[in-house]
C-alpha cells in the first residue's frame, strides 16, 4: 500500500471563505495555492464590504453621539469633515488587515497568485496572471470561493459618476447634498447611515412592505423610528426610471402612496442585493452544476457534482455572509482531508450594523410562523435595562424564541446599541441546546446590556427582576 | 407574478421524481390543469395547478427530484383563487373512496390561534364584549393606567379572515411592554384600518366586520383561506395515499380531485443555507454532532438523556455501542443501521454518471436490504421431470386461452405450491421475533415476481388453493398485464404468504432468490430443457425444470426444505397427484 500523500489544492477567490480554507489546509499540511485578483487576500469583505463600511459606521456613530451629547449638557458644535482624511483612515484600516493576511499566507507557505482562474477540466485550472502570462496547473482538489457582486437592475442602469453601488459608495469621493438609496436591505441602510452622518440628505426607497425584508418586524421598528429622524424620507414604493440631468439624477417613483412622482438627487446608490459569481470560464468543462439564481450546487460537504471540486461562500447560496463562508471553507477543507464532516450549523448569526444595530440568530418569529411551528417568545424591552438607561438608548429589545415543550432556545433576536456583539451569546446558547433555565441561571455582569439576555430568559418564567408582569 | 410550488403530498411524502412535464413557458395554464406526473414511493400522481395565467418560466426538468414547497413554475398576469371556495368544498366529494387521513394540519395551523391561552398582555384590561350583535367595529380598548397609545408592531389579521373573541389581532408596543391585543368580537374581517408601524390611540378604530356575520362565534375555526387549504390538502392526500386504488385511479385524468388554491402556503425553509437538509436543529452541541457524524450515526435518531432532550457525548457513544452490539433492539429499524462505508472516488478511474434512484428501484433496494440483513438464507436446489406435464399443458392451453389466460409453467406452479403449502404449513408462516412467536396463516396468497420497465413488482394472487389452474392462469395473465401497464394498486401487491419467481423465460440453470420478507420461503424456476434421464435402465430424453427454493433457516430446517421441494418436484412429475392431494 502506498503512503497517502498530502493533496495539492487550489482555492479560487481570496475572501473570508477562501483564505480561511487556505490557511486551514496549510495547517493540515496540504500544498495550497490561493488565487485572487487583489494584492492580498481579503476579498470583498476586507476591500469593499464589511471592514471599510464598519470603519465608516464607527465614525458615523461618533458624529451622531456628539450631536446627541447636547441632551447631556455637552456641546461640540457642528463637525468639520475632512473627507480626504476620513478616506485615508478607512484605507489604512483595509491595508492593515489585508497586508496582515498577506503575511500570514506567506508564513503558512500558501502560494498566493494574483490573477484570474479558468477551468480546463475538473482538476486543471489556467491562471491568467494580473501582470500578463499564464500557466496551467493540475490539482487534486479545487475549492471555488468566488463570492458575489452587487446585483444590477437593468432599468436602473446608468453610466454616470452620480450612480453608486456599494463599492463606489465606500470610496467616499464626496459628500453629496442629496442621496437616494435604492433598496432598504442592510447594505443600503448601513451606507445610508454613513452618508446621513456626514451631512447628506438621505432618502431610502424599498419596494417590499418594509425595511430589512425577512427580519422580524418588532426588531426593525426601533431602527425604523430612528432612521425616520435621521433620513429625509423612507419611501416604500418602487423606482421606475432614472435619468441623468445637468444637476443630478432624476428618479421616477411608482407605487400606492407616492407623494412625489419625480425627484432629482445629487447621487443615487443602488443596493438591491448581491449576485453569485458563478460564471467562471471553463466551468462547463467540469461536472459542476449551477442552479437557478446562479448558485453553484453543493452537498452538505460543500462538494459540487464534480467530486474534485468544492464550492463555498456566497457563490453557493444564502445567507451571503462572511462568517458563513469561513465556516464552510473550513468544513470543505476538513472533508478534503478525509474527515467525516458536514456544514450543518444550528444557527448562523446575522447583524445589521446600523444604529441601533439589529442582530438575530437561529429561528426567527417570521420563519416559525411560515413553518407553522409552535414557539414561545420571551421579550425584554431595554427600557427596563439600567445600562441602556445610562447610555440614553432605551429603544432596544432582546427576545428569545423558545420551544414550548422543552423550553430550549431556538432563536435569539436583538435590536439596540451593540446588538451585534450580544448575539454571540445567543448563538452559543442555540448551538449548545441551552434551555431558558440555563441562561437564566448564568450570572451576567451588571450593569451591562448582556443582562438583557438573562432577563429575557427570566421573562419566560415570569420572574424577571427588572420587569414586572402581572401573573397570567 | 405568481409562483406555483409543489403542494404537500401527504404524510411522510416529501419528494417525488418528475416523470413527465406537461407544461412549457408561454403556454397558458388553468386551475386544475395537470402540470406534471410525479413518481413517489407510493404511486405516480398527476399534480394539478392551483393558479391560472401564462407560464413565464418553468424551473424544473424531467427526471429531477422535487421537494414539497419547491417552485415549479411562475405565471404572468396570473389569476387564481376566485373559484377557490367552490372547488375546495367540492374536492373532498370528488376524492376517491379511501378516507383521507385527516393529518393534523400542523403546517397550516394558524400561527397563534389558541384563544383559550389568555393573551399575555399585561394590560388586557376590560375588553367589554359587545352587548348586541349589531356592533361590528373593533376599537383599541383601554390598555391600562396611563397608557394611551402604542405602536403597532405586528398585525395578525387581514380582510376576509375569520376572527373570534379572545383571538389576538395585533401586537402593540407601549412604553411599558409589548402586548397582544385580543379581539372582543367574532366574525369575518371586512376592513382593517391600521397598518404595521402606526401609532394607535385608545379608542381608535382597528377593524370592521362583515355585516351580519358577527353573531356566529366559530370560536376556534381557522380562517377561511386556511380552511380551504385544509380541504385541498386532504383531498390531495386522499388521492395520493391511494390505498386500494390503482395509480391511474388515484388521480383520474378528467377529474383531478385536488382543489385549486391560489396560494399554497407550504412550509418553506427559505433562510436555510445551501446543502443543509432541513430537519430542525438537533439539541446537541456542535462537537457532539460531529462525533455522531464521524461514527456514521444519524444524530436525529439518538435519544438525548439531558434536559430538554439534549444529546451528550456519552449518549452518542452509548448509542453507537448498542448499534454495534446489535442490541439496539427491534425498535429502531432502518434508521439505526450503521451507514455503509464511504464509496471510493470512482471518477479517478474514468467518467461516471450519477442517476437518482427512482421510486420502485429505491423501494426494492430498501426491501431487499431488509430481507437480506434479517433473514438467514439457505437455497435448496432440485429438478422436476415435467415431460408429462408439458403434454398436459399443451392439451389444456386452449381451455386456458378460452378463459383469457395463458397456461404457463408459473400458473401450474401456483397450484402446485398451494397444495404443498397446505401440507407444509411452516412455509406459509412468518416469524415474530419480538414476541417469539410463529404466525401461521390459514390462507394461501402467492406473489408472482413480474419484470416491468420500472423494475420488479410482485402482484399477489389470493386464495390460490381455492382456484383451479385455468382460473389461476387467467388471473395471472391479467395481473401481469396490469403490472406492465402501471395499473397495479398497492393492495394488489399486499398480503402474500409465499412467492414464485420464474426466470425460465430468460434462461439459466439455477439461482438463489431472496425471500420476500416477511414471508419465509420463495420458489425460483429456471429454464426447463431436455436432459438425459436414467430411467428404465437407460437414458431417456426428458424435459427437466430446475427448481430453487430459498428459505428462512430460523423457521425452516434443511430437511423440511428438502422434503418440501421434493414434494413440489413430484407434484410436477405426477400432475394427477394434484387432483388427489390438492
Amino acid at each position: 500500500m502506498t503512503e497517502r500523500s498530502q493533496p495539492n489544492i487550489a482555492i479560487v477567490g481570496g475572501g473570508p471563505g477562501g483564505y480561511a480554507a487556505a490557511f486551514l489546509a496549510a495547517d493540515l499540511g496540504m500544498n495550497v495555492t490561493l488565487i485572487d485578483r487583489e494584492q492580498n487576500p481579503g476579498g470583498v469583505c476586507l476591500y469593499r464590504g464589511c471592514i471599510p463600511s464598519k470603519a465608516l459606521l464607527h465614525v458615523a456613530k461618533v458624529i451622531d453621539e456628539c450631536r446627541h451629547a447636547k441632551n447631556w449638557g455637552i456641546e461640540f458644535g457642528e463637525p468639520r469633515i475632512d473627507v480626504a482624511r476620513l478616506r485615508s483612515f478607512k484605507e489604512g484600516v483595509v491595508n492593515k488587515l489585508t497586508s496582515g493576511l498577506g503575511q500570514i499566507a506567506k508564513a503558512r507557505k500558501v502560494q498566493y497568485i494574483r490573477g484570474d482562474a479558468s477551468f480546463e477540466n475538473s482538476n486543471t485550472i489556467r491562471i491568467t496572471k494580473n501582470g500578463g502570462g499564464g500557466e496551467s496547473t493540475t490539482f487534486d482538489r479545487i475549492i471555488i470561493a468566488t463570492g458575489s457582486r452587487p446585483a444590477v437592475i437593468p432599468t436602473l442602469k446608468l453610466d454616470s459618476p452620480r450612480m453608486l453601488d456599494s463599492t463606489s459608495a465606500l470610496d467616499i469621493n464626496d459628500v453629496p447634498g442629496t442621496l437616494l438609496v435604492i433598496g432598504g436591505g442592510y447594505i443600503g441602510l448601513e451606507l445610508g447611515t454613513v452618508y446621513a452622518a456626514l451631512g447628506s440628505k438621505v432618502s431610502v426607497v424599498e419596494m417590499t412592505g418594509g425595511l430589512l425584508p425577512g427580519a422580524d418586524r418588532d426588531l426593525v421598528l426601533p431602527l425604523h423610528k430612528r432612521l425616520e429622524k435621521m433620513f429625509d424620507a423612507i419611501l416604500l414604493n418602487t423606482v421606475t426610471a432614472v435619468k441623468e440631468e445637468a444637476n443630478g439624477i432624476r428618479v421616477c417613483f411608482d407605487g400606492k402612496d407616492v407623494k412625489e412622482r419625480e425627484k432629482v438627487f445629487d447621487k443615487v446608490l443602488v443596493s438591491v442585493g448581491r449576485k453569485p459569481n458563478s460564471q467562471i470560464a471553463g466551468l462547463d468543462r467540469t461536472q459542476v452544476r449551477v442552479g437557478d439564481r446562479g448558485f453553484i450546487q453543493v452537498n452538505k460537504h460543500l462538494q459540487t457534482d464534480d467530486p474534485s471540486i468544492y464550492a463555498i461562500g456566497d457563490v453557493v447560496g444564502e445567507p451571503m455572509l462572511a462568517h458563513k463562508a469561513s465556516h464552510e471553507g473550513r468544513t470543505a477543507v476538513e472533508h478534503i482531508a478525509g474527515h467525516k464532516v458536514a456544514f450543518e450549523p444550528n444557527a448562523i448569526p446575522a447583524v445589521v450594523f446600523t444604529d441601533p444595530e439589529i442582530a438575530w440568530s437561529g429561528l426567527t418569529e417570521t420563519q416559525a410562523e411560515k413553518e407553522g411551528r409552535e414557539i414561545k417568545v420571551a421579550k425584554f424591552p431595554w427600557a427596563a435595562s439600567g445600562r441602556a438607561v445610562t447610555l440614553d438608548r432605551t429603544e432596544g429589545l432582546t427576545k428569545l424564541i423558545l420551544d414550548p415543550a422543552s423550553e430550549r432556545i431556538l432563536g435569539v433576536g436583538i435590536v439596540g446599541s451593540g446588538a451585534g456583539e450580544l448575539i454571540a451569546e445567543g448563538t452559543l446558547a442555540i448551538e449548545m441546546a441551552a434551555l431558558a433555565k440555563d441562561v437564566a441561571l448564568t450570572i451576567h455582569p451588571h450593569p451591562t446590556l448582556s443582562e438583557t439576555v438573562m432577563q429575557a430568559a427570566e421573562v419566560f418564567f415570569g420572574t424577571s427582576t427588572d420587569l414586572y408582569r402581572p401573573r397570567r | 407574478m405568481t409562483e406555483f410550488k409543489l403542494p404537500e403530498l401527504g404524510e411522510n411524502i416529501h419528494q417525488g421524481d418528475l416523470v413527465r412535464l406537461m407544461i412549457a413557458p408561454g403556454a397558458s395554464i388553468a386551475e386544475g390543469q395537470a402540470v406534471m406526473e410525479l413518481e413517489t414511493d407510493k404511486a405516480v400522481v398527476e399534480v394539478p395547478s392551483s393558479v391560472s395565467g401564462t407560464i413565464k418560466e418553468v424551473l424544473v426538468k424531467q427526471g429531477e427530484k422535487i421537494k414539497v414547497g419547491q417552485v415549479i413554475f411562475t405565471v404572468e398576469n396570473g389569476a387564481g383563487g376566485k373559484r377557490v371556495e367552490a372547488k375546495a368544498s367540492s374536492a373532498p366529494a370528488a376524492a376517491p373512496k379511501s378516507e383521507p387521513k385527516p393529518a393534523a394540519p400542523k403546517s397550516e395551523a394558524p400561527p397563534k390561534p389558541a384563544p383559550s391561552a389568555a393573551p399575555k398582555a399585561t394590560a388586557s384590561a376590560p375588553v367589554v364584549p359587545s352587548e348586541s350583535n349589531e356592533v361590528s367595529e373593533f376599537k383599541l380598548p383601554e390598555l391600562g393606567e396611563n397608557i394611551h397609545q402604542g405602536d403597532l408592531v405586528r398585525l395578525m389579521i387581514s380582510p376576509g379572515a375569520q376572527v373570534s373573541e379572545g383571538q389576538p389581532v395585533m401586537e402593540l408596543e407601549t412604553e411599558k411592554a409589548v402586548v397582544e391585543v385580543p379581539s372582543s368580537l367574532s366574525g369575518i374581517v371586512k376592513g382593517v384600518h391600521v397598518s404595521q408601524g402606526d401609532q394607535i390611540k385608545v379608542g381608535q378604530l382597528i377593524f370592521t366586520l362583515e355585516p351580519g356575520a358577527t353573531s356566529q362565534t366559530h370560536s376556534q375555526q381557522p380562517s377561511r383561506a386556511e380552511e380551504s387549504h385544509d380541504h385541498a390538502r386532504m383531498a390531495f392526500q386522499a388521492a395520493i395515499q391511494s390505498e386500494g386504488k390503482t395509480e391511474e385511479q388515484a388521480l383520474p385524468r378528467d377529474q383531478p380531485p385536488t382543489a385549486s388554491v391560489a396560494t399554497f402556503s407550504m412550509p418553506l425553509h427559505l433562510d436555510r443555507a445551501a446543502g443543509v437538509e432541513h430537519r430542525g436543529p438537533v439539541p446537541a452541541a456542535p462537537h457532539v454532532r460531529r462525533l455522531a457524524r464521524e461514527l456514521g450515526i444519524d444524530i436525529h435518531s439518538i435519544p438525548g438523556n439531558g434536559p430538554g432532550g439534549r444529546i451528550s457525548e456519552a449518549d452518542v457513544k452509548l448509542y453507537a455501542k448498542s448499534v454495534i452490539a446489535g442490541a439496539a433492539s427491534g425498535a429502531g429499524s432502518a434508521a439505526t443501521h450503521l451507514q455503509q462505508p464511504a464509496l471510493p472516488d470512482f471518477s479517478k478511474w474514468g467518467k461516471i454518471e450519477r442517476v437518482s434512484m427512482r421510486g420502485v428501484r429505491r423501494k426494492t433496494a430498501e426491501h431487499m436490504w431488509e430481507a437480506w440483513s434479517s433473514i438467514p438464507h439457505v437455497t435448496q436446489q432440485d429438478k422436476a421431470d415435467i415431460t408429462e406435464l408439458e403434454q398436459l399443458r399443451t392439451k389444456f392451453a386452449p381451455k386456458a386461452a378460452e378463459a383469457g389466460g395463458k397456461m404457463t409453467v408459473t400458473a401450474i406452479a401456483l397450484k402446485v405450491c398451494a397444495s404443498a403449502l397446505k401440507i407444509f404449513p411452516q412455509f406459509n408462516a412468518s416469524i415474530d421475533m419480538e414476541k417469539e412467536e410463529i404466525v401461521y396463516k390459514q390462507f394461501i396468497n402467492i406473489g408472482v415476481a413480474v419484470d416491468t420497465d420500472r423494475g420488479l413488482l410482485v402482484p399477489v394472487i389470493r386464495d390460490v388453493d381455492k382456484k383451479n389452474i385455468v382460473e389461476l392462469a387467467a388471473e395471472l395473465t391479467g395481473l401481469s398485464k396490469k403490472a406492465r401497464d402501471k395499473k397495479l394498486s398497492p393492495a394488489d401487491m399486499e398480503g402474500g404468504t409465499f412467492t414464485i419467481t420464474n426466470l425460465g423465460g430468460i434462461g439459466g440453470t439455477g439461482f438463489s432468490p431472496i425471500v420476500n420478507y416477511p414471508e419465509v420461503a420463495i420458489l425460483g424456476l429456471s429454464r426447463s430443457g431436455m436432459e438425459p434421464v436414467w430411467m428404465n435402465n437407460k437414458f431417456e430424453p426428458r424435459m427437466v425444470l430446475p427448481l430453487s427454493l430459498s428459505y428462512d433457516h430460523r423457521l425452516i430446517d434443511g430437511a423440511d426444505a428438502a422434503r418440501f421441494l421434493r414434494w413440489i418436484a413430484e407434484a410436477f412429475e405426477q400432475p394427477f397427484l394434484l387432483s388427489v392431494q390438492g
